[in-house]
């Protein structure tokens, strides 16, 4: 039985990845970061359609686990690839574009292979579980690739503030994802707890990323880099 | 050459870090599916597990000889 707080939490959700596609467009960064507003596009139109699989065939009908699963794999593949452009961002001055292009399918491939070598002697369901096991794996290679990046951005010392707040911001919702799994299976007793925080995760990258195009603009510079020297 | 040799050892590095971290993630687990959870919705329970509908058998690896499991060597 799903209570207020999923249906507030999802509802807040899907408001604010609305409000960071509004916010790209009204500052004129719509097209700068395609990737990333094609992303949020897709996880609201995933979620209005989620809704309504879920409340034509209920939450624990093949149709709605089918259609989130595969659903989810398509929003991390669009993730993976804004994620890419981030990169291309980053090392726009490097003239590396095709490199990052090449290195982002071969990733992706390698990824694909990878699920396909885990799944591949299930002999039922086996689109499904490859889907499953592609997601979860992209997830693991969006944690180690956004990490990187911020490590580039510190070695490159780039001052770009809405990049810096773009790159942190995933950083810290897949940080978040990630500690509260750590969390769930150290104390398996809050289950309860542990089961409803990733709704409150998911609203916190849209509204950073919303504050992100209306607060901070393009022009806007800071030097991260001077984090990562210790004082003498 | 050498760019585009770099590039696929940076690719290959980072395919085993993160099959690493999942691996390792993974076993200390309890095997529930770890995804960013975008988009919003409760999640679903697994399509496939408890498929059937029967009762779900003992692992085969699991005191798989039948006799007693001896002590740990280095205790």
């Amino acid at each position: 039985m799903l209570g207020p707080y999923t249906y507030c939490t999802w509802l807040v959700c899907s408001v604010l990845e609305a409000g960071v596609v509004v916010c790209a467009i009204k500052a004129g960064a719509f097209r700068r970061y395609l990737p990333l507003n094609l992303w949020m596009l897709l996880e609201l139109l995933s979620g209005l359609s989620r809704f309504y699989v879920l409340h034509s065939y209920g939450l624990k009908s093949k149709e709605y686990s089918y259609f989130y699963y595969y659903s989810e794999a398509l929003a991390t593949i669009a993730l993976y690839f804004a994620l890419s452009s981030l990169y291309a961002h980053v090392l726009e001055e490097l003239k590396v574009e095709s490199y990052v292009r090449m290195g982002a399918v071969l990733l992706l491939v390698g990824t694909a292979i990878f699920s396909y070598s885990i799944v591949r002697q299930s002999a039922d369901r086996m689109t499904t579980r490859f889907v499953v096991e592609m997601s979860q794996n992209l997830y693991f290679v969006g944690l180690v690739l956004t990490y990187l990046l911020w490590g580039a951005i510190l070695k490159l010392r780039e001052t770009r503030t809405r990049l810096i707040q773009f790159v942190l911001s995933l950083g810290v919702l897949f940080s978040l994802f990630a500690a509260n799994y750590a969390l769930r299976n150290l104390y398996p007793d809050l289950r309860w707890l542990w089961g409803s925080l990733p709704q409150l995760f998911d609203c916190f990258l849209p509204l950073a990323w919303c504050y992100t195009f209306l607060r901070i603009p393009e022009e806007a510079r800071i030097a991260p880099a001077r984090l990562a020297v210790a004082p003498r | 050459m050498s760019r585009r040799l770099t590039v696929v050892l940076l690719v290959m590095l980072v395919l085993v870090g993160a099959m690493g971290l999942k691996t390792v993630v993974a076993t200390h687990g309890d095997g529930s599916v770890m995804m960013a959870n975008g988009g919003g919705g409760p999640v679903p329970p697994s399509p496939w597990k408890n498929g059937g509908g029967g009762p779900v058998p003992p692992s085969p690896w699991k005191n798989g000889g039948g006799g007693p499991v001896p002590p740990s060597p280095w205790k």
